[in-house]
């Protein structure tokens, strides 16, 4: 999902032009909170939290324009005021928004995307969710309990007996497979088959691949009863969600600052992947989701 | 880049994505030939049958490849990864229109045409091998072009389940946003499609012409 959804929400760069001048349009006034969400499920739940959270934090009322086109309409629609606020990812950010190469410190990428932001657009981002939504080198449980695996450098000794099965982006993109071939000296007993994302979860599910490249938070790793393996090396880029809200907005209301502050670090990797597969394994209702998640974490 | 420059560049994978694509086409048409022609003979025999197998056809021409691919996984002898999977969805989207081709190609022989190779004491299998067949053949034939140009495109999908093919670079170009990737796979793609077109369509008219 995020994997698939950064790229994809890179792709809606055509029909950008056209909803942000109907966004636009639509709400110039600034009596309300306009929230936005990228058009994949980890997002329009993001969306969900931080617009309920300040529903609930602040007397604000708050419009929700969710599963727009992808990173491009989203940034084009604050930056031109359509929305106050979205959800981003700084390695989204770092690489599609702001062109930069990928590179893997945390700090340094949040550090580049927090000062660029609010110099060339007048964006601010709060602070990060807690969760890193990257590539994740994913086997099965069966497999990672009977081999001890549980960092991707236990599985150099197995990969040339195992098959991998990878999505056309991991294989393809900067910080994909060639890269981390070469940083952990992987070698597979044959090359990796190429093909689409969500097949490759089942086809590890079902014995076909004994290793895939999946998306961390994912809810299909736990439903599927799958393991992902720590990136010892830091090889992969990160991808931390954070609210990116429109300066002028936290002029005029800075009680959003403090709202959205108290969801800082609040959402690990395995609750984020929990929160998912609610969404996309028991098909529970996003308002639905969020507004439990809130009550229990931040009654 | 550019296309051609591209093209220039890896003229040795672009062939091979051609040839394989050639491939899972021609044996996905092929088997679903086999297939389909009797099967659509058959039901001439067994009207009460067509409603059932036309619609089970129909049926997996609705079921998304993604989908489809997703059940045929776990399925064994059939399924798993690779260019067999992928075989197997292109043949159950080609066996519609073979089918039903054949069906309509068969049963609208003229009736009197039929008593007449009765009454000359046909037996069963010689008035379908010496008159239905024949009178039909052009409009079985143009089932199978229409399967068989549905085949270049789907085939395009097979690249979903790592059988390549020239979806390869489709998948490429929509995963890296690049649109010269995207149009390397759907031009070779789309000129195939025209060709076979174009070819079954020449042996159509061939046909019709000796008919006469």
């Amino acid at each position: 999902m995020g994997g698939g959804g950064r790229w994809r929400a890179v792709q809606g760069g055509a029909c950008a032009l056209a909803m942000v001048a109907s966004l636009a349009a639509g709400c110039r006034s600034r009596d309300r909170i306009v929230v936005g969400s990228k058009n994949f499920t980890e997002s329009d739940l993001l969306g969900e939290i931080v617009a309920q959270q300040i529903e609930r934090r602040t007397s604000l009322p708050v419009e929700r324009r969710f599963h727009l086109g992808g990173t491009f309409v989203c940034h084009q629609a604050i930056t031109s005021g359509g929305i106050d606020l979205y959800v981003e990812y700084t390695g989204t950010a770092y690489t599609a928004v702001l062109k930069h190469p990928p590179v893997a410190d945390r700090d340094s990428v949040y550090r580049t995307v927090a000062r660029d932001y609010a110099r060339q657009f007048g964006l601010v981002w709060g602070k990060p969710f807690g969760f890193n939504n990257t590539f994740a080198i994913t086997v099965r449980h069966r497999d990672a309990a009977r081999y001890g695996l549980r960092r991707i450098s236990d599985l150099v000794r197995l990969a040339p007996r195992w098959k991998a099965g990878f999505g056309y982006e991991f294989l393809e993109r900067a910080d994909g497979f060639r890269g981390l071939a070469s940083v952990y000296g992987l070698r597979f007993a044959s090359p990796p088959t190429a093909m689409d994302l969500g097949l490759t979860y089942r086809a590890l599910a079902d014995g076909k691949v004994d290793v895939i490249a999946g998306n961390s938070t994912d809810g299909q790793i736990e439903a599927l009863d799958l393991v992902a393996l720590e990136d010892d090396r830091h090889y992969f880029p990160p991808y931390e969600a954070a609210p990116v809200t429109r300066q002028s907005t936290i002029q005029q209301h800075p009680d959003i600052a403090a709202a959205l502050d108290q969801l800082a670090g609040r959402l690990s990797d395995g609750e984020m992947r929990r929160l998912n597969a609610l969404a996309d394994v028991e098909h529970q209702d996003i308002a639905t989701i969020a507004r439990d998640w809130l009550r229990t974490s931040l009654p | 880049m550019t296309l051609w420059a591209f093209y220039v560049r890896n003229s040795q994978e672009v062939l091979g994505l051609v040839g394989q694509h050639l491939y899972l086409v021609a044996i996905s048409t092929g088997a679903a030939i086999v297939i389909g022609v009797p099967l659509g003979i058959l039901l001439t025999r067994r009207p009460a049958w067509r409603g059932p197998v036309l619609g089970v056809a129909n049926v997996f021409q609705t079921v998304p490849s993604l989908a489809l691919f997703g059940f045929l996984i776990p399925l064994p002898f059939i399924g798993g990864i690779g260019a067999r999977t992928a075989i197997v969805a292109l043949v159950l989207y080609a066996l519609l229109p073979i089918i039903r081709n054949t069906y309509e190609g068969v049963a609208g022989v003229d009736p009197a045409v039929r008593e007449a190779g009765r009454g000359m004491g046909m037996t069963d299998w010689q008035l379908l091998t010496q008159v239905e067949l024949p009178l039909g053949f052009g409009v079985i034939l143009a089932g199978v072009r229409v399967a068989t140009v549905v085949s270049v495109g789907t085939a395009t999908i097979a690249a979903a389940i790592g059988a390549g093919g020239l979806g390869v670079y489709i998948f490429r170009g929509v995963a890296v946003v690049d649109d010269t990737l995207i149009l390397a796979g759907a031009l070779p793609a789309a000129l195939m499609a025209l060709t076979a077109d174009g070819l079954l369509g020449v042996a159509a008219r061939r046909f019709a012409w000796r008919a006469e």
